[in-house]
């Protein structure tokens, strides 16, 4: 079902934008030649967080991080399995979303721990790619109260989607 | 940064510079996927620039993003709606050019909208989404009975700590503006 309401949406536009003589293929091309001025400006912000996130995870003390924090979340109901999850949520869309289809494979598509790490992953972001991107251009370098809050707000959701997991 | 590269020092010197350049080598691809991808969602927005549904989508939405980010620039505020309706149809990678307009847009009329850029962000990072495509697809292709079982979980973990944040926000911003 889901499938069709982008295209449709897409094509619904396009009509529309016939209808209001708008002409398509001018707008088309400009908008599409735009995004070679935007992928310059963020790559070299996407290029340098990755590698931060690449060293660290690297360097074992993103494992070493999970150790020490898996207590502390288990005391806030979020199970070990997915602790990983939740603290490479933030940094990396990929390689948490390779994570997921590993810890739905070890366990089974319709268990509880897999449906835990399936909301998770729906109800967070990369922080640290959004704010890197977003930010790369702007005079404000010092967002790290935001990310603050939005680090909470995920690992907030986290707990909320264990919680919500178990009763619905 | 600095911890890691010590601790990889010690560990395994060797594999420090042909793994920067390897992540590096994985951006450069990234980059050209996302080139690709903005090419087609950057189009499609033109043409709903152009047909003023823009326009339409901000004077729908002007109160409520008056009211959470305090902007009353119309431009703005356009950007603005476009990103968080893109940011609600599931549309992550079409919601990133409208969003980083909107910051360069309110980058020019810093001080005044420093509040509605971090707020943006928070928004942005906390993954707001009526449907979790991606994720129902996943379930749907590793043979789950009930894909879309995760929808409402999904749904009610995501809205209420994005509801909690911003109401934190306007409450750290009215201290804020108390002492001055």
């Amino acid at each position: 079902m889901s499938v069709y309401i982008i295209p449709i949406l897409i094509l619904i536009l396009i009509i529309y934008a016939t209808i209001k003589k708008v002409n398509v293929y001018n707008c088309f091309t400009c908008g599409a030649k735009k995004s070679f001025d935007l992928v310059l400006s963020i790559f070299p912000y996407i290029a340098s967080i990755m590698i931060c996130v690449m060293l660290f995870r690297l360097s074992g003390l993103a494992t070493f991080l999970v150790k020490i924090l898996s207590p502390l979340f288990n005391f806030l109901g979020i199970p070990t399995e997915v602790c990983e999850l939740v603290l490479l949520r933030p940094f990396t869309g990929s390689g948490s979303l390779s994570l997921l289809s590993d810890i739905i494979k070890t366990y089974g598509v319709d268990s509880y721990i897999s449906r835990c790490a399936c909301s998770i992953m729906g109800s967070s972001e990369t922080i640290f790619y959004v704010s890197s991107v977003y930010f790369a251009n702007s005079k404000i370098k010092n967002i790290t109260p935001a990310i603050l809050v939005a680090l909470f707000g995920n690992l907030f959701s986290a707990i909320l989607s264990c919680l919500f997991c178990k009763i619905i | 940064m600095i911890l890691s590269l010590f601790t990889l020092i010690i560990v395994s010197p060797n594999l420090i510079i042909s793994a920067m350049i390897d992540t590096s080598k994985s951006c450069v691809s990234l980059c050209i996927d996302l080139l690709a991808i903005y090419a087609v969602w950057l189009a499609i927005l033109e043409i709903v620039d152009k047909c003023g549904l823009g326009e339409k989508l901000a004077s729908l939405l002007y109160k409520p993003i008056k009211k959470i980010f305090k902007l009353t620039d119309k431009n703005q505020i356009k950007y603005v709606a476009m990103n968080l309706s893109c940011n609600l149809l599931g549309l992550g990678n079409a919601s990133t050019p409208s969003g980083i307009e909107a910051i360069r847009l309110m980058d020019k009329d810093l001080p005044k909208t420093r509040f509605a850029m971090l707020m943006l962000l928070v928004i942005n990072a906390m993954g707001l989404q009526l449907f979790p495509t991606t994720i129902i697809g996943l379930r749907a292709n590793l043979q789950s009975s009930n894909p879309s079982d995760i929808i409402l979980p999904t749904f009610l973990s995501t809205i209420i700590p994005t509801i909690i944040c911003v109401l934190f926000m306007h409450f750290v911003y009215k201290i804020k503006e108390k002492k001055k």
